[in-house]
């Protein structure tokens, strides 16, 4: 979990693309059925919190949090799975 | 502190001028009384403060509350307990004038007490409240610190009924709010009542807002809002003067913006460039002043800007009734700064003036965010450095480290003040292995040094704002580095390094020489060298008094007098505590923290003097001064003085639930602990003939005969010799005699090494008590004459006194041996005194009390025991067998802490039982 994620975070309401600067890193996007989407790297557990508690702060309806796939380094120690080459 | 910002956060806030009255919220909080918690706990804009507000100001209105009303507003600095409970207690003070007064001293001694200490300072001030007060804590959420949860839910915990707590938070709190909802001991207030309803919308709406509105419209904007009271207000705003309501609100409904970009905008759009501008640039400033906002956006229309805000309530909240200081609605300021970074490219030259002017205003903590902010590392770097001295001083060592966390590696490294700074921090965090790389790496700056500062020049790349605080360096390396060794328990390298950190002391400079003078005092103590260590002391007094640490020098006394204690030189020991205790008294203001332990002290002394009137008198002097005169380690000091007494008594179930409860209460300071609890409670035991527990012990805590013997154990090992000397007197396995034999020469031996008088008297006495069994009646009596020797200059009597008739006898034989001496004859008189005297017993009141009352048979075993009946007699005369009488008889023994059919006879007739 201390490693790099990528997060999705869904919130209600289409937030103003400025807000992306509290954001640092992150794509805003407004989807079409209200809601707006900010994804991106999180470094850690607590940057998590940290943009939670950023979320709170503005009062923003959250609907959901989701970790997407972890950032894999490719390395020689920790070769991409294999079926993704095929 | 500075006061403006003290005066802001305790602010009460008032409620506006027409707002929605919301009876069934203000119900629930009237049962404030009931309950030890009111929660308030909704996300931002919810109107959680303007409801507190509210009702605080409805309910002071009405004549027959007396409750008394306080308010602090909390920022992120108050995770540092040491700004937090300085800021708590001021806002209690407001409601009633004078609590926590001790609690405060106690956070800001040189040695500060465990927050646990200190808050029960406060809550005993708090227990005695005249009326009830009400608290408010608002803006919760930014409490996040484990240490400060802790003691919040520890003062939750113990929290007197008088005091009420109200919290408001976007978030829930980290507190046990399961179980105070399970004990109904909690009320809360959640966003879903805080929503408007429809009816409050309308009346918020129409009534208070001045629009006309149709039902529908009002339906609607209630229902995209959800009730959300900030976005209600911004809506109202955004409609004011605006001819097409409908059309507006009719728009708002169908965007799906977030509500408060899509408002905010509507409202910074209606307003003219200047206003406009000058909210989109002050809206990085936590509080606004007229001057402030004037520095930072160099224009000079600050304060009228403020004034017009205010009135046309443009998500201005001010902090205090003079209107001098505001601050933005927080959701406001939230927005407004995303249009700062989106709009202007200036937003870090808006900071670096903001950083300026809170410089010159001597408030550097919002100086330091600001150059932060503003991405200016070093001039963050610089305050730091400046404002460290001042916040060491008031104790605030975890906002120091907090600050470490920000500044980067490679800037603190090139600054040794700053880095000495940072040190210190961590040594108050026992962040013991940061520490060493720290100090090697800073002392590169200092190498060149050496004796030549005089032509010395500062290396290049070294950055140091603080002067004096520099010259100061060479010494405070020093003594980190004897802290340290005094940590690791390396005594040598302690004395080495503080008497480099001496050496290298500038001219004046009472506080390094004290401490340093004072770890040295430790580390010789620890070995045992109590000359050196008295010295070691008695300079680190002299260095506390000139530096007017007051309280500490009383601290200190307590060592220098045990120091002398242990000498044997009990008449120095005395005048120590009274000397101090004059002093003290010299003292303007309230009396001084430790002057109950002089008397604490005092007592011990008349105890060895065996005079057990003063003894008790002067614990009970202690007690009447009140528990804002005790040092943190008094409370376990006072009892263990107390069990001595009880001791004394002959009330040996007392003694032992008096050490039990100062086990309980212990709490260490830098001092070795040289006479530990189950120690002394082990001697009781002995006392009591519980051999086995007494035995218990001495293996629990690794103490055995054939141990190397030091300083620091002897009060152990010479328990340890009580209790193989009981055993062996019991008539139990002949090698437990040869043991302590063996034991007690050794330690004889040890003491004697160190000059240690006041234990040499003690192994000499028991020395004697265990020769007569081997049949050695000269070697007793020569060692009993040792003692007496270097007993009686320094009028020791109750180390006599308390072994009873075997001592006695002894005594009676020196008597007899020295043709007639005042000393032994006053032992002797002392000894035939009569057991139990009621000035102990007064003192509780309860004294005289048997924890566990004799049965009926065992009474009438206790009462035959008195005559002169033998044994298997006063078996048939009860018709039971010999084995059941001594039953009975070890039960009584036991039960009145006694050892012999004669201790059981006369406590018996001391407790009117025969």
């Amino acid at each position: 979990m201390d490693s790099p994620c990528r997060y999705e975070i869904r919130l209600k309401g289409h937030l103003a693309a400025r807000w992306a600067t509290r954001f640092d890193g992150m794509t805003l996007t407004s989807q079409d059925d209200g809601t707006t989407l900010i994804e991106g790297p999180v470094v850690d557990q607590a940057a998590l919190h940290g943009l939670l508690h950023t979320l709170r702060d503005i009062g923003v309806p959250l609907i959901s949090v989701t970790q997407l796939d972890p950032i894999v380094t490719p390395s020689f120690d920790n070769p991409p799975p294999k079926h993704s080459l095929t | 502190m500075p006061t403006a910002l003290l005066e802001t956060k305790l602010f009460v806030p008032r409620p506006r001028r027409g707002l929605v009255s919301r009876p069934r919220l203000s119900e629930r909080l009237s049962h404030v009384t009931a309950s030890k918690l009111i929660l308030v706990s909704a996300p931002a804009g919810f109107g959680k403060t303007t409801l507190l507000a509210e009702w605080l100001a409805a309910r002071s209105a009405a004549p027959t509350d007396e409750r008394q009303v306080a308010w602090l507003s909390l920022d992120p600095r108050d995770n540092d307990p040491a700004v937090f409970w300085p800021y708590f207690v001021a806002a209690l003070q407001t409601a009633a004038p004078g609590v926590g007064v001790s609690a405060l001293a106690l956070l800001q001694s040189a040695r500060p007490a465990p927050i646990e200490v200190v808050l029960t300072e406060l809550l005993n001030d708090l227990d005695a409240l005249p009326s009830d007060v009400i608290l408010v804590l608002d803006d919760y959420h930014v409490i996040e610190g484990q240490e400060m949860q802790a003691s919040m839910e520890f003062l939750l915990d113990h929290l007197p009924s008088k005091l009420h707590l109200v919290i408001g938070s976007r978030a829930d709190p980290a507190l046990p709010l399961a179980r105070l909802r399970a004990r109904g001991e909690l009320v809360e207030i959640r966003a879903a009542e805080l929503r408007f309803t429809l009816d409050e919308a309308a009346a918020y709406l129409t009534e208070s807002m001045g629009l006309v509105l149709t039902a529908p419209d009002v339906a609607t904007l209630e229902g995209r809002t959800e009730g959300w009271i900030a976005a209600l207000q911004l809506a109202a705003l955004s409609m004011q003067g605006r001819d097409d309501v409908t059309g507006f609100i009719a728009g708002f409904a169908g965007d799906d913006r977030y509500i408060v970009d899509y408002l905010v905008d509507e409202v910074l759009d209606r307003q003219p460039e200047g206003v406009r501008d000058f909210l989109v640039q002050t809206s990085i400033l936590d509080r606004l002043s007229g001057p402030l906002c004037d520095a930072v956006t160099g224009r000079d229309d600050g304060t009228a800007m403020l004034k017009m805000l205010d009135r046309a309530n443009l998500f201005v909240v001010p902090l205090d009734d003079s209107r001098r200081w505001y601050r933005y609605h927080h959701l406001f300021a939230d927005v407004l700064q995303t249009h700062l970074l989106a709009e202007r490219a200036d937003a870090d030259d808006l900071h670096r003036r903001a950083s300026h002017w809170y410089g010159q205003h001597a408030e550097p903590s919002p100086a330091i965010r600001h150059a932060l902010a503003a991405g200016d590392v070093d001039r963050a770097a610089d305050l730091m450095e400046l404002a460290i001295p001042e916040l060491r001083r008031t104790r605030r060592e975890a906002t120091i480290r907090g600050w470490l966390d920000l500044i980067p590696d490679e800037v603190a490294r090139v600054r040794p003040v700053l880095a000495i700074g940072f040190i210190g921090a961590l040594m108050a965090g026992n962040e013991f292995d940061a520490v060493e790389p720290r100090l090697n790496d800073l002392e590169r700056w200092l190498e060149p040094i050496g004796d030549r500062a005089a032509t010395w020049t500062r290396p290049p790349g070294m950055v140091v704002v603080d002067h004096p605080e520099f010259l100061r360096l060479p010494a405070a390396v020093e003594l980190y580095r004897a802290a340290l060794a005094l940590i690791r328990g390396d005594a040598p390298g302690t004395i080495s390094h503080a008497q480099l950190a001496m050496d290298r002391t500038t001219e004046g400079d009472h506080v390094i020489r004290a401490g340093a003078a004072g770890l040295s005092g430790l580390a010789f103590w620890s070995q045992g060298d109590l000359v050196a260590a008295h010295r070691g002391y008695s300079l680190c007094v002299e260095g506390l008094q000139r530096s007017g640490h007051d309280s500490d020098v009383l601290g200190a006394t307590i060592t220098l007098a045990d120091i002398r204690i242990t000498q044997g030189r009990l008449r120095d020991a005395a005048r120590t505590f009274e000397q101090a205790l004059q002093r003290a008294a010299a003292d303007v203001g309230p009396t001084l923290r430790g002057t109950a332990d002089m008397y604490v002290g005092l007592s011990r002394i008349a105890f060895e003097h065996d005079d057990l009137d003063a003894a008790t008198q002067h614990l009970e002097r202690a007690r009447e001064l009140g528990e804002h005169t005790w040092l943190p380690q008094n409370p376990y000091r006072w009892r263990v003085a107390m069990a001595r007494l009880r001791e004394a008594d002959g009330d040996l179930e007392g003694a032992l639930q008096l050490l039990d409860e100062a086990q309980r209460v212990y709490v260490g300071d830098f001092s070795p602990n040289v006479r530990p609890v189950p120690a002394m409670r082990a001697r009781v035991l002995a006392g009591q003939g519980r051999l086995t527990d007494a035995l218990a012990w001495a293996r629990e805590q690794g103490v055995s005969a054939d141990d190397e013997l030091s300083y620091m154990r002897e009060f152990e090992h010479i328990t340890l010799a009580r209790v193989l000397l009981a055993q062996s007197r019991a008539g139990s396995p002949k090698q437990s005699a040869g043991e302590a034999a063996q034991l007690i020469d050794r330690l004889l031996r040890a003491a004697e090494e160190g000059k240690r008088d006041g234990s040499v008297i003690e192994v000499l006495v028991l020395q004697a008590l265990s020769r007569p069994a081997d049949g050695d009646m000269p070697g007793a009596l020569t060692s009993l004459e040792r003692a007496l020797v270097l007993a009686e200059p320094e009028g020791y009597v109750r180390v006599f006194v308390g072994e009873g008739p075997p001592m006695a006898s002894l005594l009676t034989k020196v008597a007899k041996q020295r043709g007639g001496s005042d000393y032994v004859g006053r032992l002797l008189g002392a000894g035939r005194r009569p057991a139990g005297r009621p000035a102990v017993a007064a003192i509780r009141g309860n004294g005289r009390r048997l924890v566990e009352p004799l049965s009926e048979r065992e009474l009438d075993v206790l009462r035959l025991l008195g005559s002169d009946l033998d044994g298997p007699v006063i078996a048939r005369e009860l018709s039971i067998s010999l084995n059941t009488l001594r039953t009975h008889t070890k039960s009584i023994y036991a039960k009145l802490g006694v050892t012999s059919r004669r201790a059981a006879v006369s406590k018996g007739a001391e407790l009117s039982l025969l």
